[in-house]
């Protein structure tokens, strides 16, 4: 718990007392390694059900390659890997907020974008929502095509699904454009940006 | 190797920003979900799981040559400084073994799985413990070089050409 004298003062002051260099209370921040999973998982998912919705095309590739293939183990990939994309991005958005409340990004920086690092962290924060909420619903109209709507049919997905869920592809790419512009440019998190800030000799901060 | 590249930029990188990290994505969460599909396979007894597993590990294997790729481009380009230049030969070293790491265990599991492909060996599943530890190591050397020495960002860039590194 906080001295009681910390509690007349503001959130970050609060809390510095627990925070190393990189402002947090640990050593490398959880969200960009969740974040690994919520892009790999989607993009891969995506992929296997285009890959299985286009089977009849591929056949003799996959013939060719002697790689014994079905249709459904491909979009079993499209289906579980869509499934552990929604469990994991609630905690990678749970870990990008925490870790955004104690953002401390360097001032005086625009980015490649040319946006400010507010206006980037706003977009990442609310966009990071919006998205967990895409990749929910999407979860959902999967799970409803799977199971539901198209059970008997060997291309378990429409190509409405595929086609949203390619369209999403830049999207993510721009959502982790500026989370890493958060990182890269505007030093959030980072032990050696923050250090220099400080006016720090990297030489000596860290040998 | 610099003549073939464009100009490099404030990241000292010849395009936007670090591929490497992008790259790794498929890497990463290809071949932790190809273990737990395998584990959640066996436990719940759902043999289809094995299938995500397999499709899973293979583009981890094939991914991870393109990580390896950027990933030496741009650690030529890092300017490492203090700890961070053994901590950048652990992490490639580690890297290129998990390559070949990644590589035999895809092979041996075309061979199970042409086999049968409802059966796992345990054995595989004890491999798939190993990758896991190798995995998790190489991501906290990654780590290492990103979130403590910033390699590659910004106001380091600038404090290594200013001498200040």
């Amino acid at each position: 718990m906080a001295p009681e004298s910390l509690l007349a003062t503001t959130p970050i002051e609060q809390l510095a007392p627990y925070l190393g260099s990189n402002h947090l209370p640990y050593g490398v921040p959880i969200h960009p390694n969740l974040v690994h999973f919520t892009i790999g998982l989607f993009v891969i998912a995506i992929t296997f059900d285009v890959a299985a919705a286009l089977y009849p095309l591929e056949r003799r590739v996959f013939r060719f390659l002697a790689l014994p293939v079905t249709r459904a183990g491909l979009h079993d990939v499209g289906w579980y890997n869509l499934l552990a994309c929604a469990v994991v991005s609630f905690f990678t958005v749970a870990a990008g907020f925490f870790e955004m409340l104690l953002a401390d990004p360097l001032p005086g920086v625009q980015s490649a974008l040319g946006l400010g690092s507010a206006t980037t962290m706003v977009w990442h924060g609310v966009g990071g929502v919006l998205l967990l909420l895409v990749i929910v619903l999407m979860t959902v109209w999967r799970g409803y095509q799977r199971f539901v709507w198209r059970r008997e049919m060997g291309r378990q997905v429409q190509w409405l699904y595929l086609l949203i869920g390619l369209a999403l592809f830049p999207i993510f790419g721009l959502h982790g454009t500026l989370g890493a512009e958060l990182a890269a440019e505007f030093g959030v998190h980072i032990r050696a940006d923050q250090l220099l800030a400080a006016g720090a000799d990297l030489r000596e901060a860290l040998p | 190797m610099q003549g073939l590249l464009p100009p490099l930029n404030d990241h000292n990188l010849p395009w936007m920003d670090t591929i490497h990290p992008i790259v790794v994505h498929f890497v990463i969460a290809m071949a932790v979900i190809s273990v737990l599909f395998d584990v959640a396979g066996v436990v719940l007894r759902k043999p289809n799981l094995f299938e995500v597993s397999f499709w899973n590990l293979l583009v981890a294997t094939v991914a991870i040559f393109v990580a390896i790729i950027f990933g030496q481009v741009e650690a030529g380009l890092a300017q490492p400084y203090g700890g961070a230049s053994e901590i950048l030969n652990l992490h490639s070293t580690l890297g290129w073994s998990l390559a070949g790491v990644l590589a035999v265990l895809s092979g041996w599991r075309y061979v199970v799985r042409g086999r049968d492909p409802r059966q796992l060996p345990l054995p595989f599943l004890a491999a798939g413990g190993v990758l896991l530890v190798l995995v998790t190591i190489q991501v906290a050397l990654g780590n290492q070089l990103i979130w403590t020495y910033g390699l590659h960002t910004v106001p380091v860039v600038e404090a290594t050409r200013e001498g200040l590194v």
